[in-house]
Formats: C-alpha cells, structure tokens, sequence
C-alpha cells in the first residue's frame, strides 16, 4: 500500500492542542531521562531536580517505565519511595 | 448502497452478560451479532483485578469466555461498533443501523506487535488506566484485549506518518472511513451495561484536585498485574501508601447527585481491595468508612469478617469533607454515627468507591420507546415472570443495563434473558412449521 496519510492531510489539519501536547510531553521526557543520566532517583529527587510538581513527574516517569524506557529498582531505607533508572 | 446483514439475534454490548447471552444461544445454533462500542470485548470485568468472595483472578475467568465467544462459528463480533434505529418491523422482524468506526488500522493484518506504538511521537491519557498513565496516539488498547489490534486515536494524531512507516504488516490505512451496515434480527438483547459515577460532582471529596484521592476502580488497575505503576503508589509522589481510607458510597444512596440507590458491588469490592492490599503492602492499614456494609450474597458475610480478622478496620461513619495537607496527606472529617460525634482522622491515601449508574442513550437506540425505570436502567416489564422482558415485544435486557448487580449475578441475568429469547425464536420457528 503507498503512504496513506498523505491522503488524509489533504482532508484534515491538526490541532493546536495536539502539537503543544507532544511538545510538552517530550519536553518533560528528555528532562528525566537526563536526570537519570547520572544515577538512579526517586519521584521528589527527580521533581527539584528538574522543578515540576511531583504528580507530573510520577505521570511521565510511570508512562516512560511503560514505555520501556526506564526501570524501577529498590525502594528507600523508609519503605517509601522507590529508585528509577534507566533501562540498559 | 450499504452492506446488509442478517442473524437470529443482535447482542448490544460484550462485558461478560452480553457474552453469556451471546454463548448461551449460539450454542444452541443461534447465528448471533455482538456489536460493542468499545475497541475490544470483556467489558468492565477484563479490568478488574481479582473478584469477591472467591479472590479468583478477574482476567483469567473471564479471557477463555472473551476468546470462546470471539471464535465461535456462530457469533460476529463487531467491536467499535455501534447500532441505531432499531425498528421493528413486525414480530421476528428487527431492522437496525450499524456503524463501524475506523481504526484506520486494518485488523485482519495487524498482528499486534506494537512497533507504530514504539514509533509514535504522541503521548495522551491511557483510558484503560484510568488515566494513571499514558498511551500513544496510536495504540493496541491492553495487552489482553481482543482482538488485540493496534488503532488510531484520530483525534489526538499528529498526523506525522511514523506508524505507517514502520508498521512490518502494511496494515496502517488512513483512507478509512465510518461505514454502515444494514442489519436484520428476529430478537434483540440490551447487554450494555453501566457507567461509573463522576467523583467530580461531589468537590468536597477533592477528586482530580487532591491526586492522592482515587477511585476504586483506579486502585483496582493498581492491583492487576499489568498495572499501570511497579506497585501500589501515590500518584501524587509515587510513594508507597501506608495508611489508606475508602469511602463507601460515593455517589451511591445520595439524593443530592440524583443517584438514591445502592450499587450493590461497592461493599464487597472495597472488602475484596482491602483484603488484596494488605497482601501487596503487608504494612498498609486499610480503614473502611461506610454508612451499611451490604453483604447480603453467598459468602459475602464470612468475606467481610475475614477481612476484619486480616486487620481492616471499618468505622461507620459519614465523610463530610477531605483535605490535602502536608505531603500530599489527606485529612478526612467525618460524623462518627455510632456516637454523633464530628472527628478526623488522616490517611495518605483516599479510595472513593464510586457507584455504578446506568448508561446514556440506551432508549434513544430504538425507534419504538423503550421504557426505562426510575433511575434509568432498562425497565423489566414483568420482573417475576420473565425477568429479561423489556417493554418492547422481542427485545430482552441481560446484566446491570437492568440495574446494578456483581458478576454472578449477572451470569445469572444473561442466563434468563438467553432462555427466554430461545423460547421466544423457538415459538416462532414452530409457528413457520
Ligand atoms: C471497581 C469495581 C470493582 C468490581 N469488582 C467486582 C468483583 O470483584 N466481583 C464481582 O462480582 N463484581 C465486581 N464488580 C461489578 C462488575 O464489574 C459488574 O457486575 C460486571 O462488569 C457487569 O457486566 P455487564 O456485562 O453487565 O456490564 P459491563 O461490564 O459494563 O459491559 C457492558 C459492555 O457494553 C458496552 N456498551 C455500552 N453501551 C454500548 C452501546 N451503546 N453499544 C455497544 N456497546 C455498548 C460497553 O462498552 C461494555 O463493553 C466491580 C465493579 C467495579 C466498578
Ligand atoms: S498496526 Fe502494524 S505496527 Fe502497529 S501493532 Fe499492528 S502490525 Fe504492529
Ligand atoms: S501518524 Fe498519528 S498515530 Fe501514527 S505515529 Fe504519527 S502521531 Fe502516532
């Protein structure tokens, strides 16, 4: 079959939101990935590190560890909060 | 000219009473239509973690009937589907409107290996958890759909081409549209089922404002094991919850959100998760706050004391208002009914168990009226009789699109409505002869 999304952008643009929302999304995903860069942190860590609120980081980080992009790994001396690293 | 089609009966929804419908009669040789409006079949009940009294995994009971019914010689399933302007003609003789949605994906070829998922540059709220977590823009819906076939959410689409590049099967078509198909049936079961409550309409309650307050049926994706986080965690900070509340009825025998009766499921399902919880968090305190603890089913009672003996606490008790205070903590006010007395408490965590209601637009399906009870579940018009009869002659309601129930009792309802409708086409086929 040839390309058939050129055949849909003759019909249909796409929204504003939808643009800003990809870019805020990988916005805030490269922002953890390079915090992880250098060792393995929790949700408040990463949160002042790159200054967002901790529920949007807890999204995105949650949404990159579905996508396979990183991996929890042992929770703190507390029982509270678990490490996230980057997957090898 | 549209397609036109013709079976014996047309099943409106497959959570697991419009597959116990559908099973039952095509078993008995029936040629059955399943059209649901969702993107796979399996209903509420493919979501849930484990069910009550029995513990007995959810997915595992219930994906052998998702798959017998998705194979059997006797049934058509179209899944994102809908159907409108169902007009009886005369006695056996239905005619309905389907509309097929385009997935823009085609599902004969996609072989559900999720590359345009790996490919795309979107990321939106993932419904199937509950909005925990995202998805992509393009999406095989969970990994235990069925079918489990990827689909575009055309809405939320940059449009930027990704998937189709990397698609290995070709099977990516932008060019889809809506299409109709003509369909004719001599019976029609309503098997769709109910909607949540909104938590929203109650703004005391804090839901969508306070992250760490959730709904049960969030919490129930926390507890599968395809959930959305490496544990049970707060979404606010992603800590691990060591003191969690539930609030029963929420939204359930309260006249002022219009919804003045019981759910029936949310004592038992907020038992069953306090019961999963303290096995996943061996150190959480769980604490149950409820007007009447209804276990009125088989089991039901020795379940709710068990859960006591496991260490739940379950104070009878009224919540007026919740409030965030420090690190995400909630503080919950509420009259203490056994002594009057107005107190509070704090937890980390707050599960609303949010009742069911009936679902929208169910009547507006048929061209004759079909008759709705009080709080708008698909009224059964001789309930002792033939409890699956709605008011229009042929036409049949199986599970909680008549009113709220669990499982079992569901099973139970499909049971009825399909041994009715057999009679029925049985009535008919002997009259031919
Ligand atoms: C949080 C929670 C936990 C629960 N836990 C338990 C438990 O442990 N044990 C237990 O026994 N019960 C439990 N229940 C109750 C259980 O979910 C229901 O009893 C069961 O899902 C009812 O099945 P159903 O097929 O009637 O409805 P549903 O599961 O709602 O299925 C209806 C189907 O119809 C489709 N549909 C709706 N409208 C249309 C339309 N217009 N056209 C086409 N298709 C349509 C829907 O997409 C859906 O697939 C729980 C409920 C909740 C909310
Ligand atoms: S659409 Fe193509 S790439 Fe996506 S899951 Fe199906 S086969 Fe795989
Ligand atoms: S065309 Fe749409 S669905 Fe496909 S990869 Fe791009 S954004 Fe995702």
């Amino acid at each position: 079959m040839g390309k058939t999304i050129d055949i849909i952008k003759k019909t249909r643009g796409v929204p504003d939101s939808v643009k800003e929302n990809m870019k805020a999304f990988n916005k805030i995903k490269r922002q953890i990935l390079k915090s992880l860069e250098t060792e393995e942190k929790t949700v408040p860590q990463i949160a002042q590190e790159i200054d967002l609120p901790l529920d949007v980081v807890t999204y995105h980080l949650m949404t990159l560890q579905k996508y396979g992009n990183i991996e929890a790994g042992e929770v703190d001396d507390m029982d509270e909060f678990y490490f996230y690293k980057l997957k090898k | 000219m549209s397609k036109s089609e013709e079976y014996d009966v047309l099943v409106i929804g497959a959570g697991i009473s419009g597959e116990e419908a559908a099973l039952n009669l095509a078993n008995q040789g029936y040629k059955i239509l399943i059209v649901e409006k969702d993107l796979s079949v399996g209903g509420k009940m493919i979501h849930l973690s484990k069910v009550f009294p029995t513990l007995d995994c959810s997915a595992c009971i219930t994906t052998p009937k998702v798959s017998e019914t998705a194979r059997h010689p006797n049934i058509t399933i179209y899944t994102y589907s809908e159907v409108s302007n169902i007009d009886k003609k005369s006695k056996y003789d239905f005619r309905a409107l389907l509309t097929k949605h385009p997935r823009y994906v085609i599902e004969e070829a996609c072989t559900g290996c999720q590359l345009c998922e790996e490919a795309c540059p979107v990321t939106v709220q993932d419904q199937y958890q509950y909005d925990l977590v995202g998805r992509k823009a393009v999406y095989v819906p969970f990994s235990i759909a069925n079918p489990r076939v990827a689909a575009i959410d055309i809405e939320n689409c940059s449009l930027c081409g990704a998937c189709e590049k990397v698609c290995p099967a070709d099977c990516i078509d932008f060019t889809q549209e809506e299409e109709e198909i003509q369909i004719k049936v001599k019976s029609v079961v309503i098997a769709t089922g109910f909607k949540l409550f909104d938590p929203t309409l109650i703004p005391r309650y804090g839901f969508g404002v306070f992250k760490n307050v959730v709904t049960a049926m969030q919490m129930e994706r926390q507890l599968v094991p395809t959930r959305p986080y490496n544990n049970v965690l707060r979404p606010k900070d992603g800590k691990v919850p060591d003191n969690i509340a539930y609030v029963l009825c929420a939204g359930s025998r309260d006249e002022t959100v219009g919804n003045p009766i019981c759910s029936q499921v949310c004592c038992m399902y907020s038992i069953k998760q306090a019961q999963l919880l303290m096995g996943a968090l061996p150190m959480a305190d769980v604490t149950i706050y409820y007007l009447h603890i209804r276990s009125f089913g088989k089991g039901f009672n020795e379940f709710y004391q068990q859960s006591k003996d496991m260490g739940v606490t379950f104070i009878k008790g009224k919540i007026g208002k919740i409030e965030e205070i420090e690190e995400g903590n909630l503080k919950l006010r509420y009259e203490d009914i056994e002594s009057g007395v107005v107190k509070e408490a704090n937890h980390d965590m707050v599960v609303l168990s949010t009742g069911i209601l009936a679902n929208d637009g169910i009547s507006s399906m048929f061209k004759d009226k079909l008759e709705l009870d009080p709080f708008n579940y698909v009224m059964q018009k001789d309930i002792l009789a033939n409890p699956a009869q709605a008011n229009i002659g042929g036409v049949y309601v199986a599970g909680t699109a008549s009113g709220p129930m669990d499982i079992p009792d569901s099973i139970l309802s499909a049971g009825a409505a399909s041994a009715e409708i057999a009679g029925y086409l049985k009535e008919g086929e002997d009259h031919e002869k």
